[in-house]
């Protein structure tokens, strides 16, 4: 016993209709496909349409985010050939000594440093600025955009970690403070989604090895 | 000796800060990498992630079906799918709005049941065990509200930006009826050549069992994924 009655015939759509509308519904497909699925997916936009709906610049966005991870995955790869190499390699001692004295010779000041910079990003670029810091070193910061609004990542990375520690998009201007949460480069990737040339001021006080850009 | 140790650290991270060359940032791919890059209102951007929810959302295709299952006019079927259209709208909406972040696993769960239910129903399980037909309006409402707070989680994990919010979030949930739509097209045209086999009846029951089937498995990732990811 099912909870319904038999369907009559009469009530059905007929054979003509059914094949006529799996034909439009075959079209209507294709004409969404080229038009709005391929622009918003892959950036594949031959009509133009996807450009001026505003989702050809949804499959840009898509695209380039994975180009941006899997370039990050083969540097992760790279890195760990590299770590393989330096375990049999000796001759790397030498950068090692050197990297040895130019820390240690920053580490010798553990007094409050400031240090102001200015970024020029240009649309759809992006631009990295870090600072290198020991676990427990705690920064100030304040940063600000003019001539548009700009996205940032404030994170950290190194032996092994890697921490978000703010996000913003659209942003003009952000002010606070971390703490580095491990060993390793700590700072800000900005990227500028708005339609001009944008001017990044970074501010930062507090504790840190030194700045790398 | 405390200076040694000290530098001895120093030495070892040196290593590390050589070897960690630059590393962009943590990388969001895909629609949610998009929706984080971006703020401001974006009507046609978020009306077609809305579509494409509700059109690869498997979950609530399968409960459209069971619902629509057999339904044979156009006037039935256009009250059931706008009641569960309110159902879902109103959770998803307000669900976002005043962030009832639900646990996905769990919700995901309910929807599996749902389905479940749905196909039960059809087979009229209700009236042979219980001796009753369930309200199937109130059920399909109800059901409707549990979907909805399954799109809220989900948009919730988005992250949207607040700027151009709400904008957004109508146009997404306008998406998701049209995907609606276009879903229950090609469920309808492809019903329509079977209903008209004379052992469509027969097919019908095998059908239920096999939705019931896939709402068992629904439930069952589900909920495994909650104990899983806990």
């Amino acid at each position: 016993m099912l909870n319904a009655q038999k369907p009559d015939l009469t009530q059905l759509p007929s054979s003509y209709q059914l094949i006529r509308s799996t034909i439009i519904a075959a079209i209507s497909a294709i004409i969404i496909l080229i038009t709005i699925i391929l622009p918003a997916e892959y950036a594949i936009d031959p009509t133009g349409i996807g450009r001026v709906l505003g989702l050809t610049e949804m499959g840009e966005i898509k695209k380039e985010l994975s180009e941006e991870a899997e370039a990050d995955r083969k540097l992760d790869q790279e890195k760990k050939e590299k770590i393989n190499d330096t375990k049999n390699n000796q001759s790397n001692l030498f950068h090692h000594i050197f990297n040895f004295l130019s820390i240690s010779a920053n580490a010798q000041e553990h007094i409050t440093k400031q240090d102001n910079i200015e970024l020029i990003i240009k649309p759809k670029a992006s631009a990295e600025w870090k600072l290198v810091m020991l676990k427990g070193q705690q920064v100030q910061y304040e940063i600000q955009a003019e001539g548009g609004k700009i996205n940032y990542d404030l994170h950290g990375h190194g032996s092994g970690n890697s921490q978000t520690y703010e996000k913003g998009r659209g942003s003009k201007s952000s002010k606070g403070e971390f703490v580095a949460a491990f060993d390793g480069e700590h700072g800000w990737f900005f990227r500028n989604r708005d339609k001009s040339d944008i001017k990044v001021t970074i501010k930062v006080s507090g504790n840190y090895n030194k700045i790398k850009k | 000796m405390k200076l040694n140790i000290k530098i001895f650290i120093f030495f070892c991270i040196s290593v590390l800060v050589f070897l960690e060359s630059a590393h962009a940032h943590n990388v969001t791919e895909g629609d949610a990498g998009y929706i984080q890059e971006i703020w401001g209102v974006h009507v046609v951007p978020f009306t077609y992630l809305g579509a494409k929810h509700m059109v690869t959302g498997y979950d609530h295709i399968l409960f459209l079906f069971g619902v629509i299952f057999f339904l044979y006019k156009f006037k039935d079927i256009a009250i059931y799918v706008s009641i569960f259209a309110f159902g879902h709208s109103t959770t998803m909406l307000l669900g976002v709005i005043y962030g009832w972040g639900a646990n996905a696993y769990i919700v995901d769960a309910i929807i599996g049941l749902s389905v479940v239910y749905k196909a039960l129903d059809n087979l009229g399980a209700y009236q042979r065990w219980f001796g009753f037909q369930p309200n199937t309006k109130l059920a399909t409402l109800i059901f409707g509200f549990i979907h909805g707070t399954g799109l809220a989680t989900k948009i919730l994990d988005y992250k949207i930006a607040e700027d151009g919010l709400l904008i957004n979030l109508l146009s997404f949930n306008v998406g998701v009826e049209i995907g609606q739509i276009i879903a229950l097209v090609v469920i309808l045209i492809l019903m329509g050549f079977w209903r008209r086999l004379p052992n469509f009846m027969q097919h019908a029951y095998s059908a239920n069992v096999i939705m019931m089937f896939l709402g068992f498995i629904l439930m069952g990732l589900q909920i495994t994924g909650y104990f899983v990811n806990i």
